[in-house]
């Protein structure tokens, strides 16, 4: 049973996915509104995953995780919501796109990585530094695979109209 | 025209244009993404610092991120040329384009503003609460953002060369 085919087939008889699809400005507003959220997310996760590398060590790591990060879960947050709305209008036009698959996927290992991050105990550790201080290498592995996880998002987000079928 | 039309037509922009592969226009766009994310996202951190969120976070470190944010707009700078050069007769007579350039270019002299005005003075980076000025400024710079986010977003939907839902 798939069920992601399933959703998407049944989303797409919803009057949501009527409304996003005949709407001329439905998708571009959420466009925008998807780019703030991406401009957030990347920017101040990659900050941290850059900080945690090494760059800025004057920045103390703690108090930024602590009080910046929840401005990249808002990032996330209005980019579900906007990505929800995109979706809606062609869900299985999207389900069958190969770089759509790919974002999620990423997304999913980017979650997973955050995931990690936090129930190990690598974030415990990165909230007790402060300025000058080195990230452990736990953390580098974490902050490393996040630029990259983040970039291949943009990437395929990027790609959605190029790869696959046409849009 | 003949300029614009003839941006159009060298071999450079006809390879991005036409060739189809996913490594010319698509590639480029992307670089452009990545480029704003690595600009607008550092500097609404700094802007949010400026203003007075997260006050436990030093604010003179932040500026170890301007290299990372010029790097962000230089890339953004030359993905947009190439991208423009493939569209030069549509775009570069596109009143939106010019709404972002003025955008980015008021953006970007913000930054530069509030290095000088705030990072490089050490009494300002002191301050607990910093001057009405300099908050100001970074609301106006984190508006500029949004005005240019939004201008470039909209540059494929309306003007010349869009494609209106």
């Amino acid at each position: 049973m798939n069920y992601i085919n399933l959703f998407s087939k049944w989303l797409s008889t919803t009057p949501l996915s009527d409304t996003v699809a005949a709407s001329r400005w439905i998708v571009p507003a959420s466009q925008i509104v998807h780019f703030f959220g991406l401009a957030l997310l990347f920017g101040m996760a990659g900050m941290l995953d850059l900080r945690m590398l090494g760059v800025g060590r004057g920045i103390a790591i703690g108090e930024f995780s602590r009080r910046m990060l929840p401005w990249a879960g808002f990032g996330f947050l209005l980019n579900v919501i906007t990505g929800f709305i995109m979706f809606a209008g062609a869900p299985n036009m999207f389900y069958h796109n190969r770089a759509f698959g790919y974002k999620m996927l990423f997304i999913a290992i980017a979650g997973l990585n955050v995931l990690v991050f936090y129930v190990t105990g690598v974030a415990r550790k990165v909230e007790a530094l402060g300025s000058g201080d080195d990230a452990p290498w736990s953390a580098k592995v974490v902050a490393g695979l996040s630029l990259f996880l983040w970039v291949g998002v943009m990437f395929w987000g990027r790609m959605l109209p190029f790869l696959g079928n046409a849009f | 025209m003949h300029f614009l039309e003839w941006l159009e037509q060298t071999g450079f922009s006809v390879w991005i244009r036409e060739s189809g592969t996913v490594w010319s226009y698509p590639f480029i766009i992307f670089l452009h993404t990545m480029g704003l994310g690595f600009l607008v996202g550092p500097s609404i951190a700094i802007c949010l610092r400026i203003c007075g969120f997260a006050k436990a976070v030093a604010l003179g470190p932040m500026e170890k991120f301007y290299p990372v944010m010029w790097a962000g707009f230089w890339i953004n700078v030359a993905s947009g040329v190439a991208m423009l050069m493939t569209e030069a007769t549509t775009k570069m007579i596109s009143p939106v384009f010019y709404i972002k350039l003025v955008f980015v270019a008021a953006a970007v002299w913000m930054m530069h503003l509030l290095r000088t005005s705030v990072f490089h003075n050490r009494a300002v980076l002191e301050m607990k609460s910093l001057p009405m000025k300099s908050r100001m400024m970074a609301g106006a710079l984190m508006m500029c953002w949004a005005g240019a986010i939004t201008a470039g977003r909209l540059m494929a939907y309306i003007g010349p060369g869009s494609t209106p839902k």
